[in-house]
């Protein structure tokens, strides 16, 4: 038997995954798509944070769609055709996360049609999304006050990347043990210069300053359109 | 899973040319904000390699943890893995976060399993350079 050999070769574990995002975001860009990558724990509101922001932005004449990873069933994107959006359900069969072949399958499929955002509600899982480049223009984190404060420093990952974290279900902050102060400090010594918001979907606190932030992004966006 | 997946593909992809081959090591580096757990990753290795020709594959692994960094005192050295300081403890002002994103394929070790005649690639140790590291993930 021959002789073992090594092979150097000192390339990303995730290469093929980068070139499939950086394809995605050659083709958002020249769509002046803003793209948004949403992650949480499973239950933490990412649907229900759509919800409530299509109707305000809809209201502003952006064109939005969505695409729902899930595990499994079409429960979450049935929920945003019914807030009056078009959505695609991506269902993963297992995988804990979407990949950038993934959304790029997804997107064939779904046809949309000319869009201002592309919402990508990632699988719920704090972990293996984080990894994943699907060539959005950003991640953002969801944090539900029924979780622990300490969920920035477990997940440093995410907290890391996300250039927005947004915190929901505050109308419950008086029921529940949440440090809000304690997870600002946690995501703010993660990531500096990350957005903060806090919000509920139920009172519609800090949905305005949400929405504004996106609407923000979208203008930019738009400026940069090649 | 998924890691692991793509470090047998990649690795296997490289050997395409060489003929029946053996994975005899796989050396990768994972960095403390990656969202990889080593101990779970070397898990998902061993069910993927199960049962196949590169079933007693060792997977290395080299831990790369993050730093903090203060502006005016460079690197906090008294940082410890896995905890995270609020505040520089010599000047109290607000630290950066730099590296730990490593999630990279750095080198593999392989046996023919039968004598075939030497092929030279481009991915081969004594023959090509080595595909730069994508180094887009740096920290904010």
């Amino acid at each position: 038997m021959s002789q073992a050999r090594e092979v150097d070769v000192r390339q990303p574990i995730l290469a093929a995954n980068a070139a499939a995002a950086d394809t995605l975001r050659e083709r958002f860009a020249a769509a002046g798509t803003l793209v948004v990558n949403l992650i949480s724990a499973p239950g933490s509101g990412k649907t229900t944070l759509l919800e409530v922001t299509v109707p305000r932005l809809r209201a502003l004449g952006l064109r939005m769609a969505a695409l729902e990873g899930d595990i499994a069933t079409e429960r979450d994107a049935e929920r945003l055709r019914a807030a009056g959006i078009p959505a695609y359900q991506i269902v993963t069969g297992g995988t804990c996360h979407l990949d950038a072949r993934l959304v790029s399958a997804g997107l064939d499929q779904a046809a949309f049609g000319p869009l201002d955002v592309l919402f990508i509600e990632n699988v719920g899982n704090l972990v293996c999304p984080t990894s994943y480049d699907l060539g959005e223009d950003l991640k953002v984190a969801l944090l539900s006050v029924t979780e622990g404060e300490d969920k920035p420093f477990k997940y440093p990952g995410i907290f890391a990347r996300a250039e927005v974290t947004v915190v929901t279900k505050a109308d419950l902050l008086p029921h529940v043990p949440f440090k809000l102060d304690e997870a600002q400090a946690q995501v703010r010594t993660l990531r500096p210069d990350g957005r903060w918001i806090v919000t509920s979907a139920t009172t519609g606190q800090g949905i305005e300053e949400w929405c504004a932030e996106l609407v923000a992004r979208v203008q930019a966006k738009g400026a940069t359109r090649g | 899973m998924g890691v692991a997946l793509e470090i047998h593909r990649a690795c296997r992809a490289r050997l395409e040319a060489h003929g029946p081959t053996r994975l005899d090591r796989v050396k990768v580096a994972i960095g403390e904000l990656s969202a990889v757990e080593p101990e779970i990753l070397r898990y998902a290795w061993e069910a993927v390699v199960y049962d196949g020709p590169d079933a007693d594959a060792e997977l290395e692994i080299e831990w790369r943890p993050a730093r903090q960094v203060c502006d005016d005192c460079g690197e906090i050295e008294e940082r410890v893995d896995g905890e995270w300081l609020r505040l520089c403890p010599r000047c109290e002002l607000p630290l950066r976060v730099e590296g730990g994103r490593e999630l990279d394929l750095l080198q593999f070790a392989f046996t023919p399993l039968i004598d075939v005649p030497r092929v030279e690639t481009d991915e081969d140790d004594e023959g090509g350079s080595p595909t730069p590291l994508d180094g887009s993930e740096s920290l904010p």
